[in-house]
């Protein structure tokens, strides 16, 4: 047992950490932000050239053959600096998965092209409502010409730039099947919405019929693991997000109280605001082990299911107060949108009810415990 | 980073748990045990954990982790943790050694002389059970100021003064005491870390009766006792930092502990009451379980940063803190989880009470060893490097700030 980093993911985070100082400072941020789609394509091309867009793809696709451990290394640094590219929807959600489940086509088609910064994927996993992403309300009928699915799906990220976007469907068989959807088929509305964050995210509205080779896996594959898969990747890559931004916003909100002075003497030295911030501290790290452990069983195949959504309650839960306390810490300049800390607030908020808030995750939990007794 | 055993570690769980067969029974993981409350049952239970650890030591079980020339195993912390994991398993005594083992070993080892040092076998071998005499009446989470003093006469040192919350204090037959050396030194500056031997004459031990029915602490009286010049560890009024060194050590062996209830007992408990298909109690266990895995991963990560020969500061902190609210929150949901038995108490109330009995046992927890507040302090100045709290009297003399109202 070793709880150490590996000397190659040390020189991933490493990395992963240059580029996103060097190429997301605050201004960079702000300026997208204002002036652009929410698309730092600049940044995106620095993190191709860096080989960080192929870091948890094979190697024979163009990828450097590291695993989703990796992944949440480049994740986390992502999240401390809130950079607006869209890893997390390319990598976690549609790459991996096209990576592990796709047809040979599949794979040679846009993996390469993730590697090489050129195409941007997604997976539109958020259901109305209920919230279960493992019971996909989009319907799959079978068609001479392939398969005709209708439905629409909430709130899918970058959805409006991504080349396809893995839609997981209910079959007229029952079984479950992931389809890769081009939105710009005309029968695919992108409809653009706001989110929390302020990313680029948008609804689809499906009723388009897409061919038999655009099932992930072919005729053959398993949606029902495939979906189970993609759940599991997308939360644990939420909670590296989330532990990037949590762990940021402790830092600079330990360099605030303590440059700013009240009744004489720094913020930070009354036990009051020190108190608060040594809360927000311990709240981080069960994030920060959660998610770990969740990446590394599920890496070597180990039963995960608890483990997930253990970390991801942990991200929700924890990571929410931690961007409460820094944001209040800050007292007015938490509202102040010149200054920096509020995008962690909104951030960690997004990350938080991704996918179902703690709550939603301790359910599932509390269910799984019942029922296997462990 | 590797979180499964290795070969080399799953071979040694395997030999752990065959020697532990041959040698302890199991005990079945849903069952609690009745804890030792009475007099003679602490009596009795401390010489079970002083047979256990004889068995041990025979067994070339003991002081796993401590290097072989101090009589150890020289084993990694790993294989510390997955012993304790096995040991665990089966129903042997364990508890009255952690402040020997615990405490006073590591920092013995970092500061003792070769003569001091000469200790470590007899606590190994389960034959010597000690006590932490730091706490005084005025002296709590500004343990400087404690107000004990040891003044030299001869080649003796005579210690006059009252120590309180000791653990253990009735079976001990040594105990670290912190004492005045030089009262007109800053209050960190004037303090001198000794050896005491519990046998000398002018040491009163008195019980202190808890709202959990136990007598677990105690408080000591020191009148006159002599101490020789040699029981000093460390320098004559260098003892600050040395207690450092315990206090540290005593974090992480309470954030690092075993709760005094395991997962299992807790589901088995809400089934016995019928509990587990209310979806609040179920939200409620998601929530323990889900505290009880994170403490894991963090004891994994201290003993990787321990196995890398670094002080447990900040981690033992985090710990210790998380640790504290997870028994206050844990031991809060078994009693609502019991509903109205929930009110009952000692034999009247299910497993002789041991939920409520723990329930209250929580505030040991959260103050001893450094309480909530100070390990929030321990985590803002060193792991976030907030300033220190203004103190207004760090660096006048001691004797001086006595005069203002303490």
């Amino acid at each position: 047992m070793n709880f150490d980093l590996s000397d190659e993911q040390n020189v991933v985070s490493d990395l992963a950490k240059q580029i996103f100082e060097g190429h997301a400072p605050v201004e960079r941020v702000k300026h997208v932000e204002r002036a652009g789609d929410g698309f730092d394509r600049e940044l995106w091309h620095e993190l191709a050239n860096a080989n960080l867009l192929g870091l948890c793809l094979p190697e024979d696709v163009g990828g450097s053959g590291f695993g989703l451990v990796e992944l949440c290394m480049l994740l986390e640094q992502q999240g401390r600096r809130v950079a607006p590219v869209p890893v997390w929807a390319t990598l976690a959600l549609g790459a991996l998965p096209i990576a592990e489940f796709g047809t040979p086509a599949q794979r040679t088609e846009w993996l390469p092209g993730v590697c090489a910064g050129n195409v941007v994927l997604s997976a539109a996993l958020n259901e109305r409502g209920a919230d279960d992403a493992l019971r996909p309300t989009v319907t799959a009928l079978r068609s001479e010409h392939g398969w005709h699915l209708q439905g629409v799906k909430p709130t899918v990220p970058s959805a409006q730039f991504a080349a396809r976007v893995l839609v997981p469907a209910r079959q007229d068989d029952g079984r479950i099947g992931v389809f890769l959807v081009n939105p710009a088929d005309a029968g695919v509305q992108v409809q653009p919405v706001k989110a929390t964050n302020h990313q680029p995210h948008a609804h689809l509205v499906i009723d388009t019929v897409v061919s038999a080779d655009d099932r992930l896996g072919g005729e053959s594959g398993d949606g029902e693991e495939q979906l189970h898969f993609m759940l599991e990747r997308a939360l644990v890559g939420l909670c590296a997000l989330q532990l990037g931004v949590c762990s940021a916003a402790i830092e600079q909100t330990a360099a605030y109280t303590s440059g700013r002075a009240q009744f004489g003497k720094p913020l930070s030295t009354f036990q009051a605001v020190g108190h608060q911030a040594a809360d927000a501290f311990i709240l981080t790290e069960p994030m920060r082990v959660t998610m770990l452990q969740a990446a590394w069983r599920l890496v070597h195949g180990l039963p995960s299911r608890q483990e997930v959504l253990i970390a991801k309650y942990w991200a929700s839960e924890a990571g929410q107060k931690v961007v409460h306390l820094c944001q209040h810490l800050h007292g007015g300049m938490g509202s102040d949108i010149d200054y920096p800390i509020h995008r962690y607030f909104l951030w960690g908020v997004q990350n938080e009810t991704t996918l179902g808030a703690g709550s939603t995750q301790l359910a599932r939990l509390g269910e799984l415990i019942a029922r296997e007794g462990r | 980073m590797d979180i499964g055993d290795s070969p080399e570690e799953a071979a040694f769980r395997a030999e752990a748990r065959a020697w532990l067969e041959a040698n302890a029974q199991r005990r079945d993981p849903a069952k609690r045990h009745k804890q030792a409350s009475t007099d003679v049952e602490q009596d009795v239970h401390a010489r079970a954990c002083q047979e256990w650890q004889r068995v041990l030591y025979d067994g070339g079980w003991a002081g796993l982790t401590w290097p072989k020339r101090f009589g150890g195993r020289g084993g990694t912390p790993w294989q510390a943790a997955i012993f304790a994991e096995e040991q665990n398993k089966f129903d042997v005594a364990v508890g009255a050694f952690a402040v020997a083992h615990g405490m006073v070993a590591p920092t013995l080892m970092m500061h003792g002389t070769d003569d001091q040092r000469g200790h470590l076998d007899a606590m190994l071998r389960g034959d010597d059970i000690w006590c932490q005499l730091f706490s005084e009446p005025e002296a709590g989470s500004d343990l400087a100021n404690i107000g004990t003093r040891a003044v030299l006469d001869g080649d003796e040192w005579v210690i006059n003064g009252q120590k309180v919350w000791t653990s253990g204090a009735q079976h001990s037959v040594y105990a670290i005491l912190l004492a005045r050396t030089d009262p007109d030194a800053p209050k960190h500056a004037g303090i001198t870390y000794f050896i005491l031997d519990m046998r000398s004459p002018g040491i009163e031990v008195r019980p202190l009766r808890q709202i959990t029915g136990v007598a677990h602490f105690n408080e000591v009286f020191l009148t006159d006792v002599r101490i020789p010049v040699a029981n000093v560890v460390g320098d004559v009024n260098g003892g600050w930092k040395i207690a450092h060194t315990t206090l540290s050590n005593e974090r992480a062996l309470i954030g690092g502990g075993n709760t005094a209830w395991s997962m299992q007992e807790l589901i088995a408990m809400a089934r016995h009451f019928g509990r587990t298909n209310d979806p609040i109690v179920r939200q409620g266990i998601a929530k323990a379980h889900s505290r009880a895995a994170v403490l894991q991963y963090m004891g994994y990560r201290m003993r990787t940063s321990i196995s890398r020969g670094e002080m447990p500061g900040v981690v033992a902190s985090t710990m210790k803190l998380f640790y504290a609210r997870h028994w206050a929150a844990t031991t809060a949901l078994a009693l609502s989880i019991q509903g109205a038995d929930g009110v009952l108490w000692g034999d009247s109330a299910l497993d002789d009470g041991l939920w409520q009995q723990t329930f209250c046992g929580q505030y040991a927890v959260r103050l001893g060893g450094g309480t909530d507040e100070i390990q929030g302090n321990v985590i803002g100045e060193r792991a976030l490097g907030l300033p220190r709290e203004p103190a207004l009297d760090r660096d006048l003399p001691w004797r001086e700030t006595r005069g203002s109202g303490r």
